[in-house]
């Protein structure tokens, strides 16, 4: 075995294990380092993963809308809205890519329980709504909106959902009755009672005292139009937003709308995502340069101890003709093993500890602005590691070649006569 | 045929400054086997260190089969790797190498390839009397198996020129005295030159040539022949 192993390398690890203390130590502190930041890191890709995906099931991956849509403010409901929301769905379905196009209309008004009235912030949805999104909402009670094409459902009794905390303010509970008030499209003001179909949480408390949803159509009906807010398209891959933009973007200009239109991805909506990746990726910085400053202490502590243990076998190597260079790619090599042996031992640690927490249920603490826990997660990723890896490697190296640099430069005659 | 001339080579200690040379001239016959004697700080081991292009910060000129020696510092690692071998007092093997490596060491850094190396490198440990100690590595071997090593090295590359700096210091009398006999040897049979620096009178008496050297001049009338 030992022989199919290259000399060098051979002698690179034997050099090691001639002070197997100080080697482990080192390998130690590698290790730890790769398996921080592997960790780290894996803690990021997982939280940015479930933010983008959570920001792009909430605002779906492209929104259909008025140019200006989100930075103006309506006078009155619909006052920005689409016109010709079912020709527009009509055509981006036509992609095999795109999941669904579900039209929202966003508006306020007052609901009341009969005694007591409260502010509202309405989403009139339509019932596929929660298929697509997927489980974003925690329905507490009751149920979500039913399809109005459904046997079950009894346009007498439109329905409504209310967030928890609204529903506790105004007391009410599922099978309950409220009024809705809003201001028509024209100015004028209408009401309608609906009654309670579910009572959900969307995990941040302020959402939850003030929203609802109803039907589309209710809110059409409530708000005396026939318009829609946005559209917003689903896709199957979010990988695949920037591509079906354009494809959007391109079948719209081919056709001629009441409206002009505008695309927005999910990206420039998602401004929690955005923050937090910011404050994350800074905060990782600092610690990978302060990982990156541990290891190249402790590894130019041990090389320098080596080099220095080893001065008279330098002048040896020196005086048979070995060029200083090559001596310098000893410890060289050497260092590069110890941080080989570091990643590799750290990355192992690293997909234990990602494949352990998708088995134990750990949860972290709401985030600020939250409600709810969420699970940790650590997700494992060779890129990432790789990436460690190599700037550990690099780190390990540039200690050793400023270290074993020092040492080769001194005279062989005085190397030779080190004690 | 090895000349030097003229060489002087001075120190700084400190404050102050040591010639450690003074304008040593001398030849040395290809194949002779030189001892290099005289007091302590008599300039012998600076003197060896300048004829085995260890130290090139000196004056003077010394060369080598007529060619000038190299002041360019990888020159004279290439000179050194390919026309000379040394043996030290205190052996300096390579601990994490076995005998047979250590041994090869030169071969490899004139290119030779892996099998040249260990076919050469077992041919001379038999030579020394150590071909069943090729793979033992220089902690499993006594002072004088690792000195027999030390030589093989030396020699292995048949070089121009070994320089041997008190080689039986470290030594028994009885292994002094085999290690002595090894070098005469193998240094007569390849014709090699050997200097060596030594306070040992029974190396010096083996030796074909004595130069001594008093405050860093050579003493001319104590130059002996051996035998």
């Amino acid at each position: 075995m030992g022989k199919l192993i290259p000399l060098s390398l051979r002698v690179a690890y034997l050099n090691l294990l001639r002070n197997r203390r100080r080697s482990l130590l080192s390998v130690f502190i590698i290790t730890i380092a790769v398996f921080a930041l592997t960790c780290a890191g894996g803690f990021g890709l997982y939280t940015y993963d479930s933010l983008k995906e959570s920001t792009a099931r909430d605002t779906g991956h492209i929104t259909v809308s008025q140019p200006g849509f989100f930075e103006q403010d309506e006078d009155t409901p619909l006052e920005n809205g689409l016109s010709d929301a079912q020709a527009i769905s009509k055509l981006i379905l036509a992609n095999e890519e795109v999941r669904g196009v579900q039209p929202r209309i966003e508006f306020t008004g007052l609901i009341s329980n009969g005694t007591k009235s409260t502010i509202f912030v309405g989403s009139g949805v339509n019932d596929r709504e929660f298929d697509m999104k997927g489980p974003f909402l925690d329905v507490r009670a009751g149920k979500t909106l039913s399809s109005i094409h459904s046997s079950r459902y009894n346009p007498a009794e439109p329905e409504v959902m209310l967030g928890v905390e609204l529903a506790k303010n105004l007391k009410v509970a599922v099978g309950d009755w409220v009024t809705l008030l809003a201001t028509t499209s024209d100015g004028a003001l209408n009401a309608f009672d609906f009654k309670v179909q579910g009572i959900y949480s969307t995990g941040v408390p302020e959402l939850d005292k003030r929203q609802l949803y109803l039907h589309i159509q209710s809110a059409q009906e409530l708000l005396v139009s026939s318009k829609v807010s946005t559209l917003s398209v689903f896709l199957f891959e979010t990988e695949k937003t920037a591509q079906i933009q354009s494809w959007i973007s391109h079948q719209l200009s081919n056709v001629v709308l009441e409206q002009p239109i505008e695309l927005t991805p999910w990206q420039d909506r998602a401004f929690f995502y955005t923050k937090v990746k910011d404050l994350y990726d800074r905060i990782f910085g600092i610690m990978g340069a302060v990982m990156a400053l541990v290891v190249f202490v402790a590894l130019f502590n041990t090389m320098t101890m080596s080099v220095t243990e080893r001065t008279r076998e330098i002048g040896t190597l020196s005086a048979l003709g070995t060029y200083p260079s090559d001596i310098v790619y000893g410890f060289v090599r050497e260092a590069g093993l110890l941080a080989l042996i570091g990643a590799l031992v750290g990355g192992f640690l690293s997909a234990a500890t990602s494949a352990l927490l998708f088995v134990v249920d750990i949860q972290m603490p709401p985030p600020p602005g939250r409600s709810d826990g969420y699970p940790l997660n650590v997700y494992f990723s060779f890129e990432l590691l790789a990436i460690c890896a190599v700037g550990v490697i690099a780190i390990c190296i540039s200690a050793a070649w400023l270290s074993a640099r020092k040492g080769v430069n001194k005279p062989i005659t005085e190397a030779l006569a080190y004690v | 045929m090895l000349t030097f001339s003229q060489i002087f080579k001075e120190y700084q200690l400190g404050q102050q400054k040591v010639t450690a040379l003074k304008g040593v001239d001398g030849e040395i016959a290809q194949g002779e086997m030189v001892a290099l004697c005289g007091p302590s700080g008599s300039g012998k081991s600076t003197l060896l260190n300048v004829l085995g292009l260890l130290d090139m910060d000196y004056q003077g000129r010394v060369e080598i089969g007529g060619v000038p020696y190299p002041k360019n510092p990888r020159l004279a690692a290439q000179y050194r790797r390919s026309q000379f071998g040394f043996v030290f007092q205190r052996f300096n093997l390579i601990p994490v190498m076995t005998a047979w490596e250590n041994v090869a060491y030169p071969l490899m850094l004139n290119g030779d390839s892996l099998a040249q190396q260990r076919a050469k490198a077992y041919e001379i440990l038999e030579q020394v009397g150590l071909a069943e100690f090729a793979d033992h590595r220089p902690d499993n071997l006594s002072g004088g198996q690792q000195q027999r090593v030390a030589i093989a090295r030396a020699l292995v590359h048949s070089p121009q020129l070994v320089i041997a700096d008190e080689p039986t210091a470290s030594l028994d009398s009885h292994t002094a005295n085999v290690v002595i006999e090894l070098m005469k040897t193998l240094g007569h049979s390849l014709g090699t030159t050997f200097i060596v620096a030594t306070h040992d009178p029974r190396m010096s008496v083996q030796c074909d040539r004595t130069i001594e050297l008093v405050d860093g001049q050579m003493h001319k009338g104590q130059m002996k022949w051996a035998s």
